[in-house]
């Protein structure tokens, strides 16, 4: 365990609930936490079937959820703290605060499709747009691309859209490519950056400031020392 | 008897995304808060003012700076002028104030309570019908008029069965002064505003980093973010704030702070400088009550000194409205019980017994005992 931690500071009475996203971002999330002072044992344990894992000692609890139902954990108040994807916070446009970039799980949000897609995307002609984001697909085409589109809502393996034919190009986000060059499809346009970030419950950034308060400052100095190692 | 399955009239029982039907005890409880919260503002002294329910639509109109056009539900009359549903009293109290009291420059205190309407129907599970209650203080700028507002929420909060809470105040001539100090254009400031108010600091530092300002500056700038639960820390801020207009703003708060204390309300505040709000109307003090089980602020208010003006009457003013909704559903949560008296005396009657018991029904009802009168006995 982690033996430079310090002693947490502030009022200890409740806990601190943190919605995380399951699978890969969740290691990388705790893995910073611990950087940063905070852990939990109970969720160290794969083969649990907790759905709620506790740290008595800093009164911290983590559960693990779906990503686009963590800001809406956050949003409610049943988490204080949620950490997932920039593309589901724009997605949802729930009301949380976004306090931090914390520059892990990085991707794009592109438009792609078949390279004979390209020309589409150059004039004002109605399109079909197959897309998991249909929220961030629509402003994109909307209000930045003035184009008027059909979209279309898919909720998995968005890719298969232009290959079956059910859409034009699709909106989704791109980390390395190689499903889309398995599949012949090619990012045509880039929307926006994508990252993990972490957000924070209104209330609780008023009822629970202090406690709040030292994880952002915590997690900030870690993340920030990181980026400036990489930058070296 | 109908000639149509029940199934038929299934679709007439729905009503629309938003609103919806409060009755038996839930409507009891609510009213009971709301009685109570009106109580605590009658004691102050503040006077019922009722507006319509509907407007004309430049009421709201962007110049106001309340609630953007596309949120508003708007239809027409016979003569084809547009008309909005209210979606804050605010507007329509300084347009009526405006219009009756002209001439008056002595403080006014008015109150309101009634549903506020936004067309939000995009987002899941938000209220589109609300039911509000607030305060408008018109015609008095000073500290003393701020302070009264919080100590009034405080005491609204109290009344209405709340004891954990907590009262956010900010400044939004602070955030103002930093701008017009940087030098920022309409544009920058108001994406700025977007980020600063959903505490998103790292898009607002990469935002005034792509406009050429320099580190210092920046940190200056960010230095809105930090927190402040004391007069001392905003006492800090204060030397550190390059510009007068932002000084003054720290200075005004560090004087509220001073009167909400005489109040003996100070463990119910904290200080935010990154609370700004949506509506464009409010010009200085700005603040909002948080409380645990919901997600949102159960009330929100401040200083709007110029919006009078926009009704032809220059009258510095300030006030707060109360979520009733939200503030239901937090004391639901943190199993607030709110006692409501729903003893009913009930009389069973015959054909032969109607008079007598007709009889009794009348005089327990003159003692002021709720008493049913229904049919009983052998059917």
């Amino acid at each position: 365990m982690n033996n430079t931690m310090q002693p947490l500071s502030g009022d200890r009475s409740q806990y601190l609930t943190i919605a995380l996203t399951k699978g890969r971002l969740a290691d990388q999330t705790m893995a910073l936490l611990e950087k940063a002072g905070y852990y939990c044992e109970e969720l160290e344990n794969k083969k649990s079937r907790k759905l709620v894992f506790t740290n008595e000692e800093q009164k911290l609890r983590f559960f693990l959820s779906k990503g686009p139902d963590v800001p809406t954990y956050v949003e409610y108040g049943a988490a204080d703290i949620g950490v997932t994807g920039s593309d589901i916070i724009i997605e949802e446009n729930r009301r949380v605060y976004e306090v931090l970039d914390l520059e892990f799980g990085k991707c794009t949000m592109c438009v792609a499709g078949p390279e004979s897609a390209r020309e589409l995307l150059k004039h004002h002609e109605r399109i079909r747009v197959a897309s998991k984001y249909p929220g961030i697909a629509r402003d994109y085409f909307y209000n930045r691309k003035h184009q008027t589109v059909d979209i279309i809502k898919l909720n998995g393996s968005v890719e298969l859209g232009p290959i079956v034919e059910l859409a034009d190009v699709i909106v989704d986000i791109v980390e390395t490519g190689s499903t889309l060059k398995a599949n012949r499809l090619k990012v045509l346009e880039e929307v926006c950056p994508i990252s993990a970030r972490m957000i924070v419950n209104q209330v609780s950034m008023t009822m629970k400031a202090q406690r709040i308060r030292e994880v952002i400052s915590r997690v900030r100095e870690v993340v920030n020392s990181e980026k400036h190692e990489n930058q070296l | 008897m109908s000639t149509h399955t029940p199934e038929r009239y299934h679709d007439l029982l729905h009503t629309p995304d938003g609103v919806r039907d409060i009755y038996g005890k839930e409507n009891a409880r609510k009213q009971k808060v709301l009685s109570r919260v009106l109580e605590a503002m009658h004691l102050y002294g503040y006077e019922d003012l009722q507006t319509p329910a509907f407007e004309y639509f430049d009421v709201f109109s962007r110049e106001i700076g309340t609630t953007p056009s596309r949120d508003l539900y708007k239809f027409f009359d016979a003569d084809g002028n547009t008309l909005t549903l209210r979606p804050d009293f605010t507007p329509p109290v300084a347009r009526c104030v405006a219009k009756y009291f002209m001439d008056e420059t002595e403080p006014l205190r008015f109150c309101y309570q009634g549903s506020a309407f936004v067309n939000t129907s995009a987002f899941q599970g938000k209220r589109s019908e609300s039911t509000q209650t607030g305060v408008e203080l018109i015609n008095d700028p000073s500290v003393y008029a701020d302070a009264e507002m919080i100590a009034l929420l405080v005491e609204c909060l109290q009344k209405a069965g709340l004891s954990d809470f907590q009262i956010s105040i900010g400044n939004v001539e602070y955030f103002k002064g930093v701008c017009q100090a940087a030098g920022l254009d309409q544009d920058t400031e108001s994406s700025l505003r977007d980020y600063i108010s959903g505490k998103n600091y790292f898009a607002a530092e990469d935002l005034l980093k792509s406009r050429g300002m320099k580190a210092a500056q920046r940190d200056e700038f960010l230095r809105i973010t930090d927190f402040m639960d004391d007069r001392d820390a905003l006492k800090k801020v204060r030397e550190a704030t390059g510009n007068e207009r932002s000084r003054k703003a720290i200075d005004r708060l560090i004087d509220l702070c001073r009167v909400i204390e005489a109040y003996g309300y100070g463990r119910y505040i904290s200080f935010d400088l990154t609370l700004l709000s949506k509506y464009h109307y409010y010009t200085g003090v700005i603040f909002k009550g948080y409380t645990y089980g919901t997600g949102e602020a159960i009330a929100t208010g401040g200083r709007y000194d110029g919006l009078l003006a926009h009704f032809g009457k220059d009258a510095p003013s300030i006030g707060f409205m109360i979520q009733i909704d939200a503030l239901l559903e937090a004391m639901q949560r943190q199993k607030i019980e709110i006692p409501v008296d729903t003893h009913t005396e009930k009389i069973e009657y015959t054909e032969e017994s109607y008079d007598a018991c007709l009889e009794k029904a009348i005089r327990l009802r003159k003692e002021g005992i709720r008493t049913l009168l229904v049919p009983g006995g052998d059917r």
